[in-house]
């Protein structure tokens, strides 16, 4: 376990380059947040969502994105955060991840209300400090310290396609 | 140094572009200089392409529309600037080529529709063995198959195909009479090639390639077809023709001395090829699904324009004369998108065709089969998920259907047996007709087997399509003998599965001593369904119409409540279980009153029920989405249409709706 640990701390260190790089800020509640901006296709604001049954609570439903039809998912939910009702500043990310199966797939995800893109250099990102055990950190890049505030940097591809994400919620307290 | 490579490559690219008009000599020449070249400097990948590419271009006339040459030579020019910049590491990689997965992709795809079309000119040459247009077409076939086979090294496929042209050719020269072992040897030699492609497609998607499957055998068989030969008369012909005058392949080059058939006679340009010949564009899929989205986007926001109350407000008939135009072209283009996806169902008549072939010699029973509507067009994904279960239903009906020659001219019927396959265009389906001359359905004996299986209770006296209908259970089997070909009672439950899945029906009319017709309705595309949008709350559903018996209010008198066992609706005399929509999919309806809601009767699976919405709001065509990764298995759910307004509603599917109850 231990090494395992230490292993993914050095990995995270070389990764430090690959960190740098612009990345699109938006907040859940206090808590802000940045993705790569690579991976985000579009935002628009919330629209009618489909629900679908027999989903998880996070899954907001699915909406139509120019012809084609992608899920949605509640980020305040998937986090384990409170719900929160949808304002004017709601917003839906459209990312695209790797998925388990297909090589690329689009989802949306809301998010409270996205704020800027950060220019991050290697040098603003600091690894994820070590929770302890149980703590899942996976999900995240790094953070990244600017102007006295933290951000928290997500590794979308596996947030969005982790399964269980409940012990995440404990990183972001 | 590097310039004068450049520029001879060049002059070879620019024959590409003139293609037959221009006369080959500078670019051989070209090849030539870098082919020696390339071995003075012991780039010995070069000179093998270079090679390669020159005895392709003198042996095949159409050798300026292969996209594999044209790639080679990318190929040879990225080799040559490695090479010239000093780094001729990449250059001598051995058979580089048949590691270039396009290259290979290319060549797979490429030999596929050769084989397809091979396969559909040795049915018309069995049938036909004085047809000069087929026996020339599988010539070129084969011929083009080897070229491209020795480029990429593949050399068992390309030791194979040389010695089929070489038995193909004698019999364009009337050296060699066609016979049915002529034929049953290069369907053979066909599969082969098939198998092979399978092997070189696994290999592509990374799994462990294997080594090819051993060719010796065929071979020699191949070539001893020329032994008897029916034409005494003629020169000997088993005298290879003379080899073809071509300078000296580099020694480090693996290939065998040219090929024979070079020396014959070329073989049809392509200018003499049946005239009204259709051409055809090679489209990706995903890029077709993409085009269909896009206009599945452009018809909502056509109609949302036309909707438009401002619009609607200025009354000018210009406007409104414009908009219908605009409308009118929207749905033309809708069409045509749709139709691209679309084949004729020719492609897997053609393939029955040669299951009739191998089956009727095998089982000694002659049978001739008519085809009609090939034509027909219909959605490509129904014509692969249909290969199977027509394949099953035709071996079936050689089978079971059809009587020994003996029986047959006993029963005063023709010795030869007849197949008929149709294709019609029916009120928006197709319709697909199998059907035999052979000895019918035994009915008697299908009740008796039903009987003795329980399936059907003493007492009953079912109707005859009842009856037919039961030979579509598992395991169902009436055949006295279990043969390797059927008779298991595995299969006519598979074929049922498929055409459901299909959203398709299948019908059996058979009449004693006279025949069997199956009869498949299918969709023409799975692309789109015909659906009745309903409402549950704020949400919309649509139910696919095919599934829809009928909708009405519900009277408190209907209703009934059976303890334990939910509630049930009395729908013309028939007790149906009543499955509320809202409580399957967790929504908040407007209604919970059922008097106040509306019933829609549908079936699913054989079996009727009464599912409960709040409102209908009307019929529509859409255009069925996938919901994404993550969403695929979602009881109840059939997938996404992006309904008029642009928002998303969810198709039912009725067996996972009606399932969920059987379990609540």
């Amino acid at each position: 376990m231990t090494a395992t640990v230490s292993d993914n701390k050095a990995a995270a260190g070389q990764a430090a380059d690959h960190r740098s790089g612009k990345y699109l800020a938006f907040h859940l509640g206090n808590e802000e947040f940045g993705i790569q901006v690579m991976k985000v296709r579009e935002i628009m604001g919330v629209q009618d969502i489909t629900a679908v049954p027999h989903t998880p609570r996070h899954t907001k439903g699915v909406i139509n994105l120019r012809g084609k039809v992608i899920p949605v998912i509640d980020l305040r939910l998937k986090f384990g955060l409170e719900e929160a009702p949808y304002t004017q500043r709601t917003c839906i990310i459209v990312v695209q991840v790797k998925g388990d199966h297909a090589p690329t797939l689009q989802m949306g995800i809301v998010v409270d209300g996205v704020s800027e893109v950060l220019n991050l250099t290697a040098a603003d990102v600091e690894d994820t400090p070590d929770f302890g055990t149980g703590v899942e950190t996976r999900g995240l890049l790094g953070m990244a310290k600017l102007k006295g505030k933290v951000k928290i940097l997500l590794d979308i591809d596996h947030v969005l396609t982790a399964h269980d994400l409940s012990t995440l919620q404990a990183a972001l307290r | 140094m590097r310039r004068e490579w450049e520029a001879r490559i060049d002059s070879v690219a620019a024959q590409f572009v003139l293609g037959e008009a221009a006369s080959v000599g500078p670019a051989a020449e070209a090849l030539a200089w870098i082919r020696q070249e390339a071995g003075r400097e012991g780039w010995d990948e070069i000179s093998r392409l270079a090679a390669r590419i020159a005895e392709r271009m003198a042996t095949s006339p159409q050798w300026h529309t292969e996209g594999a040459l044209a790639e080679g030579l990318d190929k040879l020019r990225r080799a040559v600037e490695a090479a010239t910049a000093g780094d001729a590491a990449v250059a001598r990689k051995p058979n580089e080529l048949a590691q270039d997965p396009g290259l290979v992709n290319d060549f797979i795809l490429e030999t596929r529709d050769h084989l397809t079309s091979i396969e559909n000119d040795l049915l018309t040459l069995d049938r036909e063995p004085s047809q000069p247009e087929a026996l020339h077409s599988i010539f070129r076939s084969f011929h083009t198959v080897k070229g491209l086979a020795g480029f990429l090294e593949f050399d068992s496929i390309r030791a194979l195909a040389h010695e089929v042209e070489t038995i193909l050719d004698l019999a364009r020269n009337q050296q060699l009479a066609i016979t049915p072992a002529v034929i049953d040897v290069v369907l053979e030699s066909a599969d082969y090639l098939k198998q092979e492609m399978n092997r070189l497609e696994a290999g592509l998607s990374g799994a462990q390639p294997g080594e090819a499957a051993p060719v010796g055998g065929l071979v020699a068989r191949v070539q001893s077809l020329d032994r008897p030969c029916s034409v005494a008369a003629l020169p000997d012909p088993l005298l290879p023709p003379a080899a073809p005058a071509r300078t000296d392949a580099p020694s480090s080059s693996p290939e065998p001395p040219a090929p024979a058939s070079a020396a014959a006679p070329p073989p049809v340009p392509a200018a003499a090829q049946a005239p009204g010949e259709k051409f055809s564009v090679r489209v990706d899929t995903q890029k077709l699904d993409h085009l269909l989205d896009m206009v599945g986007e452009m018809v909502i926001a056509q109609s949302m324009v036309r909707q438009d109350p401002e619009l609607a407000g200025l009354r000018s008939p210009r406007v409104t004369r414009n908009l219908t135009q605009l409308s009118r072209v929207t749905v033309e283009v809708q069409k045509t998108a749709m139709a691209m996806r679309m084949m004729p169902v020719g492609q897997l008549f053609h393939r029955v065709a040669r299951l009739v072939r191998d089956l009727s010699r095998k089982m000694d029973k002659p049978a001739d089969l008519d085809m009609s509507g090939e034509e027909t067009q219909i959605d490509k994904t129904i014509v692969e998920e249909l290969a199977d279960p027509m394949m099953h239903m035709v071996r079936n009906s050689l089978d079971h259907g059809i009587e020994p020659a003996g029986d047959r001219l006993a029963a005063g019927k023709s010795g030869r047996a007849r197949i008929a396959l149709r294709a019609t265009h029916q009120a928006g389906h197709i319709l697909i007709e199998i059907e035999d001359d052979g000895r019918g359905l035994d009915r008697d004996r299908i009740l008796a087997k039903a009987r003795g299986r329980g399936l059907v209770g003493e007492g009953q006296t079912p109707s005859d399509n009842d009856i037919y209908n039961l030979i579509f259970e598992p395991g169902f089997s009436t055949a006295a003998a279990v043969t390797d070909v059927s008779g298991r009672g595995v299969g006519m439950d598979v074929v049922r599965r498929q055409v459901a899945k299909l959203r398709g029906r299948i019908e059996i009319h058979s009449e004693p001593g006279k025949g069997t017709v199956f009869q498949l309705k299918l969709p023409l595309t799975l692309a789109i369904i015909d659906g009745l949008v309903v409402g549950v709350g704020g949400e919309r559903y649509i139910v696919p119409i095919f599934a829809v018996q009928e909708m009405f209010r519900p009277t408190p008198e209907m209703l009934s409540s059976v303890k334990g066992q939910g509630e049930m609706a009395m729908v013309r005399n028939r007790l149906l279980p009543v499955v509320r929509l809202h409580r399957r999919f967790s929504v908040t309806p407007r209604t919970r009153e059922a008097a106040e809601s509306l019933f829609v009767v549908a079936e699913t699976g054989g079996r009727r029920f009464c599912l409960m919405v709040d409102e209908f709001i009307g019929k529509q065509e859409v255009v069925i989405k996938s919901l994404g990764e993550g969403m695929k298995n979602i009881p109840g759910v059939a997938g996404g249409a992006i309904l008029g307004d642009g928002r998303v509603g969810l198709i039912l599917d009725l067996e996972g709706v009606y399932g969920e109850h059987a379990l609540a």
